[in-house]
């Protein structure tokens, strides 16, 4: 009797414990969306919900490198320049004009009449200030890197803003359209709060944020520009890809990020656009058996990018065009196209270069990727077949970092996968190809000196010939086996309408739902 | 009693001393977290000015002793990714864990002890074959795999319940039973098997020859002794999930809990975050092992402390 007493009084405990703190940890609020499949076909639909991958850690949008706090903050702060959707040039947001002054001055004009959420108005202090905050050492922004030329930023008149570069800087105009604007008075007033509950210009804002659970935004009246279509907006934050997948096909949300190519055929309303990832093979220029140019280029030749992009992608990849980047890329050249696959032709080339059976050691990582283990392995089994005796090894992420910036412990082969934040073909030069860049492993001083002044001059004609000619040459001197271009997809309710960006921003402002 | 309890405590301070610094050590020679950090394009200036920034440019031992100094002080730094306090973060996500895992005991309990009673009560019958069988697939099968058939099945098919998130008991189901199908497994197996032993020892003998019946033998004598056996594994099980073994399930389901967050933290490479959460793991356990400990003493009057 006592045991039987004592387990019912258990049972009970525990289970009064699991209630009590589920009902601590629920919000009072119920979470709206219908879990039944069909919501009631006649009502206008006034909310999208869209899950991210992750939670954002903060909601300041100056401090963390975060996809999953842009994909919010994106549609509630806006910057002086924006790139447009489509072509991947900046043009006027927060600021009507940019002109130069001198080689190291920019000059914005401020949009009259823009109003931040609170009701303040927009001005120069503000555009200075937010600036400032960002290059602030003390403040210690994880976006640093992306303004690292930018040295101070003083109001020139009401509406004028002058911007002081050290030395010229092609980008500075995407470098603006990536700094999002802040108020100066609610910052320095709000210290507090200014991480959760942001204060901004775009055309939403956030009204509340439930940790764990969601960010809801919704409709901002005084919006300068066109008003949204649709009203509000929640985010829900589900890691998994398969649960998102489940969530859409569910009812339960609108949109998901991130889906994965095998999860096409399943989704309502598929959307796809060539995103920013490249992925591609770097050569050992200093030492090993690619240090031979006939050896590089008879890897290029050995590879079928089109079977990797359908086999192992099913189409959400597209073959790499003989250089890093795609384009809308400013620097990206039309010039080179894809290498063909001549298998045939690579075995010549590798008899020319006296190749005599060397092992080629392709070092890789599993898992940071879309299927980078898989395209190694395939890309593997593609120089095996033309004659190249390579040997793949994989290392844990910290490993494969070490040997990607230890020029001393650079394999003759090493997968990676390249992005680029200001769509510059520019910045891949400086990083892969110049002999001082990070993850250089070759020395090309003709080129180095090439480089340089390409990223020195200011008249982007003049710039863009400078980066044809480089494209040629290393066309045929290679530095790199160019692989794919992924694509983004996107999961969307059968009654959503958006356009994916070729920047991959998720602009809840541009959708809209067929009614 | 309380002397007992006192020791048990100070040998979990020197457990958690010795844990520390152990991780500490591991974390450092893992590699450098600025590289995984920074974006692949950043210049080696730019890593050098992270590293300068967190201090990871001293020497290591000027980097334990202060990490141990502060530890002392209950101060794990803020976390580089979030920055935020450390600990605030994980004590933040311990109570949304405890949700979930506390619901899935609730429902491996009200499943394995049933189970079990009946498999022992007809040994090698064809129910107890029965039983045993599914008691030890549970065991064996892959908890994603079981979350993302109940997902298709309960919340995709037939809508009852939410596919993820967090927040009211339809979003709670679904998770707590696919965490409870392995302990439900190891919990159903150890009734089934002690149960079976205490059925055919003396003491039950002797109680049957008294006229006392199968049902009292069962739940008034035999219960009370498996009861110990019955919480080294559950206490395993419960010590496991609530030190991170959760995180599958947490991240099928989209559960923000501390599971999540181990499997986010250690991708970043975010050192005090990590130190933080081991701390906590560290002391869960040992006081875990404690509760279980105390337990066993009031099961067994023969154990004293």
């Amino acid at each position: 009797m006592m045991m039987k007493r004592f387990l019912t009084v258990l049972l009970v405990c525990m289970l009064m414990f699991t209630l009590v703190l589920s009902g601590c940890g629920a919000r009072k609020e119920e979470p709206k969306p219908a879990p039944a499949p069909a919501p009631a076909p006649a009502k206008v639909r006034d909310t999208v919900i869209i899950a991210l991958q992750g939670e954002p850690t903060t909601l300041d949008p100056q401090f963390p490198d975060d996809g999953n706090m842009r994909a919010v903050t994106d549609n509630v702060f806006e910057r002086l320049l924006e790139f447009d959707g489509k072509t991947l040039q900046p043009k006027p947001g927060l600021a009507t004009d940019i002109k130069k002054i001198n080689d190291t001055t920019w000059e914005l004009t401020i949009r009259d009449g823009v109003k931040f959420h609170n009701g303040d108005s927009f001005t120069a202090e503000d555009a200075v200030f937010s600036i400032k905050r960002i290059i602030d050492p003390a403040y210690k922004s994880q976006q640093v890197s992306y303004f690292s030329t930018i040295k101070d930023a003083k109001v020139v008149a009401p509406n004028k803003i002058q911007v002081a570069t050290d030395g010229f800087d092609a980008l500075f105009p995407k470098r603006m359209a990536r700094l999002d604007m802040v108020s100066k008075k609610y910052v320095e007033a709000n210290k507090d709060k200014v991480n959760t509950q942001p204060v901004g210009t775009g055309p939403y804002k956030v009204i509340a944020w439930n940790r764990g659970v969601d960010i809801q935004a919704t409709a901002f009246d005084g919006y300068w520009g066109k008003k949204p279509a649709i009203k509000n907006v929640k985010y829900r934050f589900i890691q998994e890809g398969s649960t998102r997948l489940a969530a859409l096909k569910a009812g339960e949300i609108d949109f998901a990020v991130n889906m994965l190519p095998e999860y096409m055929k399943d989704i309502p309303n598929v959307k796809m656009e060539t995103g920013a990832e490249t992925y591609w093979i770097r050569f050992n220029q200093l030492r090993g058996p690619m240090v031979k140019k006939e050896m590089r280029l008879a890897a290029n030749y050995a590879i079928d990018r089109k079977a990797l992009a359908e086999a192992l992608f099913l189409g959400a990849a597209s073959p790499a065009q003989g250089q890093m980047g795609k384009e809308g890329y400013f620097g990206y050249s039309s010039k080179v196209k894809t290498y063909p696959y001549d298998k045939e032709k690579a075995k010549e080339l590798l008899k020319k270069a006296g190749y005599n059976g060397e092992v080629i050691e392709l070092v890789s990582e599993r898992g940071r990727w879309l299927k980078d283990g898989e395209v190694t392995e395939a890309v593997a089994a593609m120089l095996t077949d033309a004659g190249f005796n390579v040997k793949i090894k994989f290392l844990s992420w910290q490993e494969w970092l070490d040997t990607l910036f230890t020029q001393a412990k650079a394999p003759a082969l090493q997968f990676s996968s390249n992005g680029n934040g200001f769509f510059d073909i520019g910045l891949m030069y400086n990083t892969i190809v110049h002999s001082k860049g990070s993850q250089s492993v070759m020395k090309n001083p003709e080129m180095d000196k090439k480089i340089e002044a390409a990223r020195k001059e200011p008249d982007p004609a003049k710039r863009q010939a400078m980066y044809d000619e480089l494209a040629l040459y290393f066309y045929d001197d290679p530095f790199a086996i160019p692989l794919l271009t992924l694509k983004d997809i996107y999961g969307l309710a059968k009654d959503l309408e958006w356009t994916p960006r070729q920047d991959s921003m998720i602009t809840v402002y541009e959708m809209s739902f067929k009614s | 009693m309380l002397k007992y309890v006192i020791q048990r405590l100070l040998f979990t301070v020197v457990v958690i001393f010795g844990v520390s610094i152990l991780v500490f050590v591991i974390t450092h020679l893992i590699g450098d977290p600025v590289k995984a950090m920074l974006p692949l394009q950043a210049t080696d200036a730019q890593r050098a000015q992270l590293a300068h920034q967190l201090g990871l440019d001293k020497p290591i031992w000027e980097q334990l002793t202060e990490f141990l100094g502060n530890m002392i002080r209950l101060d794990f730094g803020v976390s580089w990714w979030q920055q935020v306090s450390c600990l605030s973060i994980v004590l933040s996500k311990i109570p949304t864990t405890l949700v979930l895992v506390g619901a899935s005991f609730v429902i491996a309990i009200i499943i394995a002890f049933p189970m079990g009673i009946i498999a022992a009560y007809k040994p090698d019958s064809l129910l107890d074959r029965i039983l045993t069988t599914a008691s030890l697939i549970g065991i064996c099968l892959p908890s994603f795999w079981v979350a993302l058939m109940l997902v298709l099945f309960f919340a995709v098919k037939l809508g009852w319940f939410y596919t993820s998130g967090y927040g009211t008991i339809r979003h709670l189901v679904l998770p707590a039973v696919t965490l409870a199908v392995v302990p439900a497994g190891h919990i159903a197996q150890i009734v089934r098997f002690s149960m079976a032993e205490q059925l055919n020892a003396q003491y039950a003998v002797t109680a049957r020859a008294k006229g006392v019946k199968e049902s009292a033998v069962l739940l008034k004598h035999a219960l009370k002794n498996i009861m110990t056996a019955v919480l080294t594994i559950g206490g395993m099980d419960l010590a496991m999930y609530l030190a991170g073994e959760a995180a599958a399930v947490e991240v099928v389901f989209g559960w923000p809990g501390f599971g999540s967050l181990v499997v986010d933290t250690i991708s970043r490479q975010d050192f005090p975050l990590l130190q933080a959460e081991i701390f906590v793991v560290a002391v869960i356990i040992c006081l875990i092992n404690l509760i279980v400990d105390l337990l066993y003493a009031y099961f067994d009057p023969r154990i004293t402390y």
